[in-house]
């Protein structure tokens, strides 16, 4: 039908490439350029504002290699653990590089105190830059079990800082900016579609799109209608224009 | 009410003033030491409230010692101490749960300190010390960790050793609407700084676990009223005639205020008399609660007006 087609993932851990690899495999033709994932866009982001320094990252390879990718300089990630105690880190082990002006803090499974350290010390300086790639609270759970998301390392650090990081994936408008610099997208003629109202609805909202609610994720149909009923101005911006059990639906309805 | 300057008062309206005060609950960091130096005159003051006859709390955020080794590291700054005069919120924890009739195990995300405060009680608990991610997170979820059904609290204090895993243990129990969910404290950030370092506090590691577990904890520490419960529970403490001396307006005063104390502001930490002025003159109820009946310079400018 002619209608340009963009893959809108708040996930950090991967790189463009690793997402296409994982869309052909399931059946989803995909190229480099029509993903918009966290880890890219918070290079796009360092490019646009001409960043020059070196980043700070609690965080995997995905966004290391974007970062590479966009010939920007990072520390490594990976494991980083308390060796001693305490007082023997702060004093002996914290070695702070000067050429950092940014944190960049994502999705890290080796999240640990001394990276907290390390993190919150650069950015203790104003003029460091502090970036969350997305607050997804949580990744779709595995019942009884809680899987934490990006969220939780993001409002640990803001926590300890003081300070609010600048955050790249949706609802933040930074993805919408990316798009329409990037791609010369209509927001007029444009559709989002997703399953989260409190990410994917509330980002297009925001944007200026249509947007499309399917049922098979994460909101149901019920916490829609509760949404619709809201006072609450802020939860208006949570209801969907359509919705549709799941997208599959929608092919007899366009052939 | 106007905020008084104690060291502007005659000797007699101190000597008033402590006439109608029984006990007196200290903070400790920027009242008493500040970074491990002590603040002149401070052990001086607090034994001479001991002569005047008051009892005198110690009471501290610090979750990572027990009540005898806080008493060590009183002493070793010259203040005298037992450990029935120190309230530290490892120990006030284990004593909520302790008045609670808590028959369950606890899951902790924190250190020995607090862990060892519950076996005194006889708690049992476990997850103090490192639990790195050996494998991933996908292999942590599938196989690696099963819930212990025994689990009825969750405590988040400070652990050094935080982690992934131990983030998703703490939310995954805390789904059970009937597991309890308890934090030591919520400061940001430690009181010291070594090195110029920022040490992250309890409240950033109770930050993560909120997050992703989607509660609110109940708070211990100041500024919780429940160090007031624990107090009456085992002492006679009247609050009408408790002073709280502390430096930060945000937890000690407002827990002063909270539990109706009379309250002094030390100037020598956290909060400035400017910080105090807006508080007094702000719109907004809640500031005022912040806005101390007294203060001095620091704690040793008392003895003086005491003798």
């Amino acid at each position: 039908m002619g209608k340009r087609v963009f893959y809108v993932t708040n996930n950090s851990s991967k790189t463009r490439d690793e997402i296409v690899s994982k869309c052909s495999r399931l059946g989803y033709p995909a190229t480099r350029d029509n993903i918009l994932s966290t880890a890219y866009l918070t290079a796009c982001y360092l490019q646009d504002i001409v960043f020059k320094k070196k980043v700070y990252v609690v965080g995997s390879k995905g966004i290391t290699q974007e970062l590479d990718a966009a010939g920007i300089k990072h520390l490594d990630v990976g494991p980083d653990p308390m060796c001693s105690d305490v007082a023997s880190l702060l004093r002996n082990e914290v070695q702070l590089d000067k050429d950092v002006g940014a944190v960049v803090v994502g999705f890290d499974e080796h999240f640990s105190f001394p990276k907290m350290v390390k993190a919150a010390t650069y950015l203790k300086q104003p003029n460091c830059i502090f970036i969350g790639t997305n607050t997804d609270e949580i990744l779709p759970t595995e019942f009884p079990l809680t899987v934490p998301g990006t969220g939780t390392f993001v409002r640990a650090m803001e926590t300890c800082t003081n300070r609010k990081a600048f955050k790249i994936g949706k609802p933040s408008p930074y993805v919408c900016e990316a798009i329409i610099k990037r791609h010369k997208v209509d927001p007029k003629k444009t559709l989002m579609i997703g399953d989260r109202c409190n990410t994917d609805i509330l980002f297009g909202t925001r944007c200026g799109f249509k947007t499309l609610l399917v049922l098979t994720g994460v909101t149901t149909l019920g916490e829609v209608h509760q949404l619709e009923k809201s006072s609450n101005k802020e939860d208006q911006e949570l209801v969907p224009d359509y919705y549709i059990d799941r997208l599959g639906d929608m092919l007899p309805l366009i052939s | 009410m106007s905020i008084k300057n104690l060291a502007s008062l005659s000797r007699d309206e101190v000597k008033n003033l402590f006439s109608s005060i029984d006990t007196i609950l200290t903070d400790c960091d920027g009242v008493l030491w500040l970074h491990m130096k002590i603040l002149p005159g401070a052990p001086d003051v607090l034994n001479k409230f001991r002569e005047m006859g008051k009892r005198v709390f110690y009471i501290t955020n610090n979750n990572v010692i027990t009540r005898e080794e806080f008493c060590v590291k009183c002493d070793k700054l010259g203040f005298t101490s037992t450990k029935d005069d120190v309230l530290t919120t490892s120990y006030l924890t284990a004593c909520y749960l302790h008045d609670i009739g808590f028959k369950k195990k606890v899951y902790v995300v924190g250190t020995s300190g607090i862990s060892r405060e519950l076996s005194r009680l006889g708690i049992r608990s476990f997850g103090v010390g490192p639990d790195p991610l050996i494998s991933d997170v996908a292999t942590l979820v599938m196989k690696d960790f099963k819930l212990d059904p025994d689990v009825g609290a969750v405590i988040v204090g400070f652990d050094e050793y935080i982690s992934y895993p131990k983030i998703l243990k703490a939310a995954s129990y805390l789904n059970h609407p009937d597991c309890l969910f308890i934090a030591t404290n919520t400061d940001e950030r430690g009181p010291s700084f070594i090195n110029d370092c920022v040490i992250p506090g309890t409240g950033s590691m109770v930050a993560a676990i909120e997050t992703c577990a989607g509660r609110k904890p109940f708070l211990i520490g100041k500024p919780s009223t429940y160090i007031i419960d624990a107090i009456r529970k085992r002492y006679n403490v009247d609050p009408e005639r408790t002073l709280m001396i502390g430096d930060r307006c945000n937890t000690d005063i407002l827990l002063g205020t909270r539990c109706g104390f009379k309250t002094l502001l030390v100037l020598s930490g956290v909060n400035t008399l400017d910080d105090v002025m807006n508080w007094k003159q702000s719109d907004n109820e809640e500031d005022r609660g912040l806005v101390p009946d007294y203060y001095i310079g620091k704690l040793g400018d008392l003895l003086p007006l005491l003798t």
